[in-house]
C-alpha cells in the first residue's frame, strides 16, 4: 500500500500543478502572441524615419545626398553626448525627435550648444524642449500639413516658396524672430536669433517635408537645403532608446500620469476588489489544529556522532584498534581459539596461520594486520579495513568448504 | 462570516462601471452599497451554523495502517437550505500525508428540515488516540457572495491500535508448540524421538526425570522433558524511558517491541500461559493484569496502543519494586529495554540480581540494522570511521550483553524484523527445556 502511494504521488502532483498553473501560462502566451502581433502590426512604416541612411519613404537619404553633393558633411548621432561633442563651431544641429529626450539631456544638449555659433534645428518639438531651447515660447495645438506660403522675410522661406507644413504652430511674442508660413495666425516655422552669441534656433511645426517621398514637392528640398546647409558640417541627432542618459528618471511621468483621470477612480475600486479577495482568502474554514509531535532521534545518532568526532580527530589509532579488535573477535571462534585468548597474538597467529596453510608468506604480514601499529594516513587505515576483510572472508570460505568441528558444539 | 471568490470578482467588474459610467466618490459609493446589499441579503438567506444539530457515529478503534470511518449526521432544523463547505477536523496524522486537506472537507446541501450523513475517512499514521477537534461549516448564500461560518464541538475518540505486524509468524510458532506438547505426530526435534527429547540434567531437575539408560550411553546425566508445563505465569515489562525513543527506520524502538510482546502474549496464552503486562518509566504507565486467554490482546492492544516513549531517564530501582510487586509467584520476566552500557550497567545491572533470584529473565534490546550497514562500510575514510564506531558500540553491546548472560538472563539483541520471532524462539526453548 505504501508502495502505491509512493509511485503515485509524483504523478499527481505533477498532475495538480498542470491543472493550477494551465491558466496562468494560457494567459502569458495569448499576452506574448498578442505582442509580437501589435509589434508586427506597428513596425513597417516607421522603420527608419528621418534617418539619414534611410532610403524609405520616410527615410531622409535623399535630403542628405543632396547636402553631400553641396558640399555639407553630415554627421550621424546617436546620443547626446555624442551629438554635443559634434557639435563644434559653425555647424548645424538636426534634432529629429526632441520629445523623446528627457529634460536632463535636452539641458546637456543646450548647455553644449548655446555659446557656440551656429544653428540649432529642432522637428515638431512639444513644450519640454522649448522651455530650454526657446522658453517664451508657446506651442498651439496640431494643425494639418497643407502646402503654404512662406509670408514673411526670412530669406530661406522666401526663396523656397510654398512648402508643405503644419502640425505644431509656434506663438512668441520677441521681436527679433522670424514668423514663416503662418496656419491659422500662428507661424508653423519659427527662426529665434540668440541674442549673444552668433547662433539661431529654428522650430519646425513638423517634419514632413524632410521625408524622401515629400522632398520632391513643392519647395520642400530648397527649404531644408537652406536651413541645414548653412553651415558646412550638420549634426544629424537620432535619439535612441540605448542611450543611456535616457534612461535618467528626472521628470519621467509616473504610472498614475499616464493614466486616464477617469480610470484612476476605476483603479480604487480595483484597489478595493483586491481588498475584497484578500479577506476571501485569508478567511480559514477552522483554525489549525496542533498536533504533539514525537520525537525523532534515531537510535544510531550515538554511533553517527562517534563516526564524526573519529573522523574529525583522524583518530586512525583508535579506529584501526576497534576494527582489528572486532576481526580478532569474530575469527577467534571460527579457528578454533577461545574468546578470552582472541587477544593475544602468541595464540591467535599461530592458529590463523595452520588455518590458512600460508605460514610462511604471510606471517609478517599477518602479526601488521592483526597487531601492528596505527596507520599514518587514512588512505592506509581504508587498506587495512580491506586487508581485514579480504583475510576474514578467506578464513569464513575455508569454513564453509571444509567445516571444522567444533568442540563446543 | 466570509466572503467568496464571487464577491472579489463583482468589485473587480464594479472598476468597469466606475471607470466607464461614474468616474467619481459617487461611482465607488454605489458599487460598494450595491455589493453590500448583495452581501446582506445573501447572509440573511444563508441558512444559520448555530442551529445545525450533529451526531456522530462510526469506528471506535483501527489497527495503525488500517482505515476507519467516521460518520457524521448533519441535521438542518431551518426553513432556509443549507448550502455548505464542511471540515471535520482532525490531527494532521489521522490523515494520510498530503491528504489532511480533501480528505477533511465536505460539500453539502440539506433542504430545511432534513438531515444528511457523510463519512470521513480517517488513514491515521500515528498510534494512539485521536480526537475530532471541531466541524467548521461554512453556510453559502444563495448568491453565493457571502457564508455565515461557525464552529461545533462533537467530541469523539478514535483508538488507534499497534499494527502487530508479526501476527504473521504466529501460525509457525504455534505449530512448534504443537510440537512440544507431543499434541503433532511429525517427526522433527521436539518429544516425537527419543533422542532429541533428552537434555542434559541441570540443577533443579527432578532425580527422577533422570534417563538411566540414555546416561549409560553418554558422559553426561540425561533427563527425560516431559509434556510443558502449563499455568505459567509471564510478565512483559516495557521500560518507555528515553531509550525506548530512539528510532530505527522511522519507528520508535518502543515500537518493535510492543510488537514482539504481542506475538509472545499470543503465542503463551495459547500455550496456557498467564500474561501481565507493565510499562514502566518513572511511574507505571500501562498495565494488564489476571486477564483470561480470550480477552488478553484486546487489552494489551488497548493497553498499550496510547503508550509513548517519554523523555525521562528510567528508574531501575522503581522498576524492580513494581516487578516484585507485580509476580508474587515465580515468573518468567520478558524485559525489553536497551542496552546501552552506561544506564545498564548503573542502573539495572545492580537490581537484576534480585529479579534472577526467583524468576527466569529475558531481557530483550531492539538493535538498529543501521549499525551493520555502518560496519559493513568501506572504501571511503568517511565509512571506515562511521565502521570502526559500529563495531565500538557492537562491542559494548556484546559486553553488556555478557555481562548479563553471567546473571542467567537470557538476551535477545536483534533487528526489528526478527526481533518478534527471536523472543518466540527464545520462550518456546525455555519452555521446551522447563525453565518457566
Amino acid at each position: 500500500m505504501t508502495t502505491a502511494t509512493a509511485t503515485s504521488a509524483p504523478g499527481r502532483t505533477a498532475h495538480r500543478l498542470w491543472t493550477r498553473s494551465r491558466g496562468v501560462l494560457l494567459g502569458l502566451l495569448l499576452l506574448v502572441i498578442g505582442g509580437l502581433t501589435l509589434a508586427a502590426l506597428q513596425s513597417g512604416e516607421q522603420h527608419g524615419r528621418l534617418d539619414p541612411r534611410s532610403a524609405d519613404r520616410t527615410g531622409s537619404r535623399a535630403l542628405a545626398q543632396l547636402l553631400a553633393s553641396r558640399g555639407v558633411t553630415t554627421d550621424v548621432v546617436t546620443t547626446t553626448e555624442e551629438a554635443a561633442a559634434a557639435a563644434g563651431p559653425d555647424s548645424t544641429l538636426l534634432v529629429t525627435t526632441p520629445d523623446v529626450l528627457t529634460s536632463g539631456q535636452l539641458a546637456d544638449l543646450h548647455t553644449a550648444t548655446h555659446h557656440t555659433p551656429g544653428r540649432t534645428v529642432l522637428l515638431a518639438p512639444g513644450t519640454a524642449p522649448l522651455q530650454i531651447f526657446a522658453p517664451g515660447v508657446q506651442a498651439d495645438p496640431r494643425i494639418g500639413n497643407t502646402p503654404r506660403p512662406p509670408g514673411c522675410s526670412l530669406p530661406a522661406a522666401r526663396d523656397a516658396g510654398d512648402v508643405l507644413l503644419g502640425g505644431i504652430r509656434y506663438a512668441t511674442s520677441a521681436t527679433t524672430a522670424d514668423r514663416c508660413y503662418n496656419a491659422g495666425g500662428s507661424p508653423t516655422l519659427l527662426r529665434l536669433p540668440a541674442t549673444d552669441a552668433a547662433r539661431d534656433t529654428v522650430l519646425l511645426g513638423s517634419a514632413d517635408l524632410l521625408y524622401n517621398h515629400h522632398l520632391a514637392e513643392q519647395g520642400n528640398a530648397a527649404l531644408a537645403l537652406q536651413l541645414l546647409g548653412a553651415h558646412k558640417h550638420l549634426v544629424w541627432y537620432l535619439p535612441s532608446i540605448s542611450d543611456p542618459t535616457s534612461t535618467a528618471p528626472a521628470t519621467q511621468p509616473g504610472l498614475l500620469d499616464l493614466i486616464p483621470s477617469g480610470w484612476r477612480w476605476a483603479l480604487l475600486q480595483l484597489a478595493l476588489a483586491a481588498a475584497c479577495a484578500a479577506l476571501w482568502r485569508a478567511r480559514r474554514l477552522g483554525p489549525l489544529v496542533p498536533e504533539r509531535l514525537p520525537v525523532t532521534v534515531p537510535a544510531a545518532e550515538t554511533t553517527e556522532g562517534h563516526a564524526r568526532l573519529y573522523e574529525q580527530a583522524h583518530a586512525r589509532d583508535r579506529a584501526s584498534a576497534v576494527l582489528r579488535s572486532a576481526t580478532r573477535t569474530r575469527l577467534a571462534p571460527l579457528i578454533g581459539v577461545p574468546p578470552a585468548h582472541a587477544h593475544t597474538p602468541d595464540l591467535l597467529l599461530p592458529a590463523i596461520r595452520t588455518h590458512l596453510g600460508t605460514s610462511d608468506l604471510a606471517s609478517p604480514d599477518l602479526q601488521a594486520l592483526l597487531f601492528g601499529p596505527a596507520p599514518a594516513d587514512d588512505k592506509a587505515l581504508v587498506h587495512l579495513a580491506d586487508q581485514l576483510d579480504t583475510l576474514e572472508n578467506s578464513i569464513v570460505s575455508q569454513e564453509r568448504h571444509a567445516p571444522r568441528e567444533h568442540p563446543d558444539r | 462570516m466570509a466572503l467568496t471568490g464571487r464577491t472579489a470578482l463583482l468589485s473587480a467588474l464594479g472598476a468597469l462601471v466606475v471607470g466607464f459610467v461614474l468616474p467619481s466618490w459617487l461611482g465607488i459609493l454605489t458599487v460598494q452599497l450595491a455589493l453590500l446589499i448583495a452581501i446582506l441579503c445573501d447572509l440573511a438567506l444563508a441558512a444559520p451554523v448555530r442551529k445545525l444539530h450533529f451526531t456522530r457515529t462510526g469506528d471506535t478503534n483501527v489497527r495503525l495502517t488500517g482505515e476507519a470511518h467516521i460518520h457524521l449526521t448533519i441535521t438542518n432544523p431551518d426553513r432556509r437550505p443549507l448550502r455548505a463547505q464542511l471540515r471535520d477536523a482532525w490531527p494532521p496524522s489521522s490523515f494520510r500525508p498530503g491528504d489532511d486537506i480533501p480528505a477533511s472537507r465536505h460539500t453539502l446541501r440539506i433542504p430545511g428540515g432534513e438531515r444528511r450523513r457523510l463519512t470521513t475517512t480517517l488513514h491515521p499514521t500515528r498510534r494512539g488516540d485521536h480526537h475530532a477537534v471541531r466541524v467548521t461549516v461554512r453556510s453559502y448564500g444563495p448568491l453565493g457572495l457571502a457564508a455565515r461560518q461557525g464552529s461545533h464541538h462533537i467530541p469523539w475518540t478514535l483508538r488507534v491500535l499497534p499494527p502487530f505486524t508479526s501476527r504473521k509468524h504466529l501460525p509457525a510458532k504455534l505449530a512448534r508448540l504443537r510440537e512440544l506438547d507431543g499434541r503433532t505426530s511429525i517427526l522433527t526435534r521436539g518429544e516425537g524421538t527419543e533422542f532429541d527429547s533428552l537434555r542434559d540434567y541441570t540443577p533443579g531437575d527432578d532425580t527422577r526425570s533422570i534417563d538411566w539408560r540414555a546416561t549409560a550411553r553418554r558422559q553426561t546425566v540425561a533427563v527425560r522433558t516431559w509434556r510443558p508445563e502449563r499455568d505459567r505465569r509471564i510478565l512483559l515489562v516495557l521500560e518507555t524511558g528515553r531509550t525506548s525513543a530512539g528510532r530505527i527506520g522511522d519507528t520508535p524502538r518502543l515500537d518493535a517491541s510492543m510488537d514482539a510482546a504481542l506475538l509472545l502474549a499470543a503465542l503463551a496464552s495459547r500455550a496456557g500461559d498467564h500474561v501481565d503486562l507493565l510499562a514502566y518509566d518513572r511511574r507505571v504507565r500501562a498495565s494488564v493484569q489476571g486477564r483470561t486467554a480470550r480477552d488478553l490482546l484486546p487489552a494489551l492492544t488497548d493497553a498499550l496502543a496510547p503508550l509513548e516513549p517519554e523523555l525521562i531517564e528510567a528508574d531501575a530501582r522503581g522498576l524492580a519494586a513494581t516487578i516484585h510487586r507485580h509476580t508474587p509467584r515465580r515468573s518468567l520476566i520478558v524485559l525489553f529495554t536497551g542496552l546501552d552500557t552506561a544506564p545498564m550497567e548503573e542502573a539495572l545491572l545492580p537490581v537484576l540480581p534480585t529479579l534472577t533470584q526467583r524468576n527466569e529473565v529475558i531481557v530483550v534490546a531492539v538493535a538498529d540494522p543501521r549499525i551493520e550497514e555502518m560496519a559493513a562500510g568501506r572504501h571511503t575514510p568517511q565509512a571506515v570511521y562511521a565502521a570502526a564506531a559500529a563495531e565500538q558500540t557492537r562491542a559494548a553491546r556484546r559486553h553488556t550483553a555478557d555481562r548479563l548472560r553471567r546473571h542467567g538472563i537470557t538476551v535477545i539483541d536483534s533487528t526489528p524484523t526478527h526481533l518478534a520471532p527471536d523472543l518466540a524462539d527464545a520462550y518456546l526453548s525455555l519452555k521446551a527445556a522447563g525453565r518457566l
